[in-house]
């Protein structure tokens, strides 16, 4: 067998506590279009930021044709003949073309002969890139990629932000790379594309390479189920939907008016038509891919972003939060999947769980301070927050901070909470501690809206799913609908099940 | 970084990618052509790219041809010199210095930075240069000139790579640095003192009613020193590193180097300040607050001057204008008789309204 053009060994990638990456091997072979699949948060973007030079590895080697190699800096990679279209454009948004085409060295004349060659020939290089639309920098990127005739092209979902006419003239560059013997490494939530354009694929699950086959053989649903695993071995199977406190919640509430109402709201490009009611006592769970939509739709309805059209109803009544400040006032709170830009990482658990208090116990004059101690206390009890490294939050694990951000909306009162991925990179014990205290808070009455990136998660936790493509709801489904059917409705497949 | 913040902001004009379609349905769709986007008309490339720098030019053109209707009343009389002209070289040799450090501050914070030690470093350079050039002929003065700007610039970078290397934001090491630079300026030149050559007063700031040498030395470093380096690679490379330092990164540019050249670039221009005031003050003087006072202007001019605080645009020019602007508020206050001391209020008051518009009309173009 011929020395792989690239090639990965036992890479390993942690940040502090959280393991992005385990170890994963891929092998990329001189002429193959290979793709690289996982669900979001399998480690794809990191396996990519260590090829690339933007992450070293904690442990592992890389080998360019069969040589280990350091790669510690973008520019490094260029050397070992790779060049990647990254997921963010690498474009200055203050320069113009030719000026960042400059700035990386950039074979003016090659760029110039790659866009005619896809057809791109009228783009006036003299324009700021921040007056070119979105998928023509993808393609402009995708030309100086192409200029310095890599060896290896690396395109990290190059085809989300792209209209079919332009995904096609990449995957004619893909062709045509592999004619030559180069190749392609591609990575993609569109399965239909790996299915028709790739050699080989490699699915990466929870931090690990756990299938290598061919995507045409095998087909969507062997991608589908190899990115899934086996995932009932780790997890509990008791699903609280159907424990007997949710049965009388959903009793008691049966006839409630809804809590919160979304009626067709857009905002930018992303979120196009979404529409979906809350009841008291009821968790929505949200599943879609990365980038469709679900980033503006939290943080429109957190206050955070104004909509472009349509309404949010709380308790019937229009929400016209222009910052969050007016959302949390109106009950409506959010917490993000990432920690550090909730909370206050330098201040104590009690300031940090106290913080939305001040809004409440004292707007004017001295906090009352035995009052906060106490609201405090019982939160943390409730939460069983470790308070060994109460001092500052940023000394807390991942699964504590997150209770912490959970905890400070429980002392400050909300009627409905906006959970986005709340789970992200915490260990299994802290996670259902979490989907504990979500369910409890659903049956004391709060809506709750939960986006999930792990679709276990939404027969454990929700009542309803919808599911969200392209900015828009394409299907609500019942929480035992399966994941493979969320999964199909998720990447824009008509019900596969 | 955070989820909050919205990488997909609506661009103007964007054709939307038709996402609606399903993949599968591939058949009719693949027949959608995406065409490209209009190009920008000429106009609106004009007032993006240069209308800041049109606003700034008008403002001073109208503040100068305000001062000098105002001249019959105040200039000095007879004595042989030109009024016009001795008003000009006051206004361009006493902006001189100003001017200096707003180019100076304008390079560091294009590149994402900002510099709290350029007076400071003002003060340095010119208890050095009139420590050494006093009583040395004209040659001297001027190898001595490139002794101290290498120091300034030397020193400079130095900070700039404690700041890359170390995480500490800009703004601390930058101020700790000021007081470093201007500790160093009193242990030089223990109060106003030293001196230079007549001869390169003459070449720098020129007689009192010849202005032509200190437009010309603006003229020469705009032309000689900041357009070049404005086009070759290290400079887009500064403009790159302060407009998007991860995008940046990714297109495979040394950030940490870029920075710390511009903050080396930001010395020469420091260093020119103190050799100007040199030669406009025969001597040198260390009191620090002269140094404060002029670290707070080159911001004020740099802001004015049509440079965003937050990296990545604007050029030299502007802060220029500014510069020249805000030295003629005072005059003008004068000539009208107003308390001279609400000078610096109207300095505040213009800054404010000027920068305030600015942003509105910026702002309306990014909705829109």
């Amino acid at each position: 067998m011929t020395a792989a053009l690239l090639s990965t060994t036992a890479v390993a990638k942690t940040f502090g506590p959280v393991v992005a990456l385990r170890s994963v091997d891929l092998s990329v072979a001189p002429g193959e279009v290979h793709a690289l699949l996982g669900a979001n948060g399998a480690g794809k973007s990191t396996l990519v930021k260590i090829l690339t030079g933007v992450h070293a590895p904690s442990a592992g080697t890389v080998a360019v044709m069969g040589e280990p190699v350091k790669i510690s800096r973008p520019a490094d990679a260029a050397r070992y003949g790779m060049a990647t279209v990254f997921q963010d454009p690498a474009l200055v948004p203050d320069l113009t073309i030719v000026q960042n085409l400059r700035l990386t060295g950039a074979n003016l004349v090659e760029v110039r002969r790659r866009l005619a060659a896809m057809d791109l020939d009228g783009l006036d290089l003299d324009e700021q890139v921040a007056d070119i639309p979105l998928p023509f920098l993808r393609m402009l990127d995708l030309a100086r990629a192409l200029a310095t005739d890599p060896q290896l092209l690396l395109l990290d979902e190059i085809t989300a932000a792209l209209p079919p006419d332009l995904s096609d003239r990449v995957f004619a560059v893909m062709a045509e790379q592999k004619a030559r013997n180069r190749s392609v490494l591609f990575i993609s939530h569109r399965l239909v594309e790996v299915r028709e354009h790739c050699d080989m694929c490699t699915v990466l699950r929870d931090g690990r390479q756990v299938a290598v086959f061919d995507p045409r053989q095998g087909g969507e649903s062997q991608i589908i189920s190899a990115m899934l695993g086996e995932s009932a071995a780790v997890v509990r199977d008791e699903i609280r939907v159907r424990s007997e406190a949710a049965a009388q919640t959903r009793e008691r509430l049966a006839g409630a008016a809804a809590r919160l109402e979304v009626r067709n709201l857009a905002a930018g490009r992303q979120l196009v038509d979404v529409s979906f009611t809350v009841r008291p006592g009821e968790v929505l769970g949200l599943a879609a891919l990365e980038g469709q939509g679900q980033d503006v739709l939290f943080s429109v309805l957190a206050g955070a972003r104004k909509a472009d059209s349509g309404q949010v109803l709380v308790d019937g009544t229009q929400l016209r939060a222009r910052s969050p400040f007016d959302a949390v006032s109106r009950g409506v709170v959010l917490v993000p999947s990432d920690r550090a830009t909730a909370l206050l990482p330098q201040q104590s658990v009690r300031a940090n769980i106290a913080s939305p208090l001040y809004n409440r116990v004292a707007r004017w004059g001295p906090i009352n301070l035995g009052r906060e101690r106490r609201e405090v206390a019982d939160a943390t009890r409730r939460l069983a927050i470790d308070l060994r490294a109460a001092a500052q939050v940023k000394r807390l694990s991942g699964g504590n901070q997150q209770k912490v951000t959970i905890g400070r909306w429980l002392v400050g009162g909300f009627s409905t909470l906006l959970l986005f991925d709340p789970t992200r990179g915490i260990d299994i014990g802290t996670k259902h501690l979490i989907y504990d205290l979500v369910r409890e808070l659903a049956d004391e009455g709060a809506a709750v809206v939960m986006f999930t990136s792990e679709l276990r998660e939404i027969a454990l936790l929700c009542d309803r799913v919808a599911v969200l493509h392209a900015g828009r709801v394409v299907a609500e489904l019942p929480p035992d609908a399966g994941e493979s059917a969320i999964l199909s409705a998720a990447h824009g497949l008509e019900a596969a099940a | 970084m955070s989820w909050i913040e919205q990488p997909n902001a609506p661009l103007p004009d964007a054709p939307q990618p038709d996402a609606s379609q399903p993949d599968v349905a591939r058949g009719p769709v693949a027949e959608l052509r995406t065409t490209l986007p209009e190009p920008t008309s000429r106009w609106s490339r004009f007032t993006r790219r240069r209308g800041w720098l049109v606003a700034i030019a008008l403002i001073f053109l109208v503040l100068l041809v305000w001062r000098f209707t105002q001249i019959p009343n105040v200039g000095l009389s007879g004595e042989g010199l030109n009024r016009t002209e001795f008003q000009i070289r006051t206004l361009t040799a006493g902006t001189l210095a100003l001017i200096m450090l707003a180019m100076a501050q304008a390079v560091i914070v294009i590149s994402g930075g900002i510099d709290l030690s350029v007076g400071s470093m003002l003060l340095l350079t010119n208890c050095v240069a009139a420590y050494f050039m006093q009583g040395r002929p004209l040659v001297t003065c001027l190898l001595i000139s490139i002794g101290v700007i290498a120091m300034s610039m030397a020193l400079s970078a130095l900070m700039g790579w404690v700041i890359t290397a170390s995480g500490i934001p800009d703004i601390i090491v930058t101020l700790a640095a000021s007081f470093v630079f201007s500790g160093a300026a009193l242990a030089v030149l223990g109060g106003p003192g030293g001196g230079t050559s007549p001869g390169f007063q003459q070449l720098l700031v020129g007689g009192l009613s010849d202005p032509l040498p200190s437009i010309i030395v603006i003229v020469i470093v705009l032309t000689v020193v900041w357009l070049p380096f404005a086009r070759s690679r290290l400079g887009v490379a500064v403009y790159a590193v302060g407009s998007d330092r991860r995008a940046a990164f990714l297109a495979g540019v040394p950030v940490a180097r870029t920075r710390v050249t511009a903050y080396a670039v930001g010395g020469f221009f420091s260093a020119m300040g103190g050799l100007v005031t040199t030669a406009y003050l025969g001597s040198g003087d260390p009191r620090a607050s002269i140094g404060a006072n002029f670290t707070l202007l080159s911001v004020a001019a740099v802001v004015l001057g049509g440079v965003l605080l937050s990296g990545g645009v604007g050029g030299l020019l502007g802060p220029v204008l500014a510069a020249l602007s805000l030295s003629l508020i005072a005059p003008i206050m004068l000539g009208l008789e107003v308390d001279p001391n609400l000078a610096e209020v109207a300095r505040g008051v213009i800054i404010i309204v000027v920068v305030a518009i600015g942003g509105v009309l910026q702002a309306r173009r990014g909705v829109t």
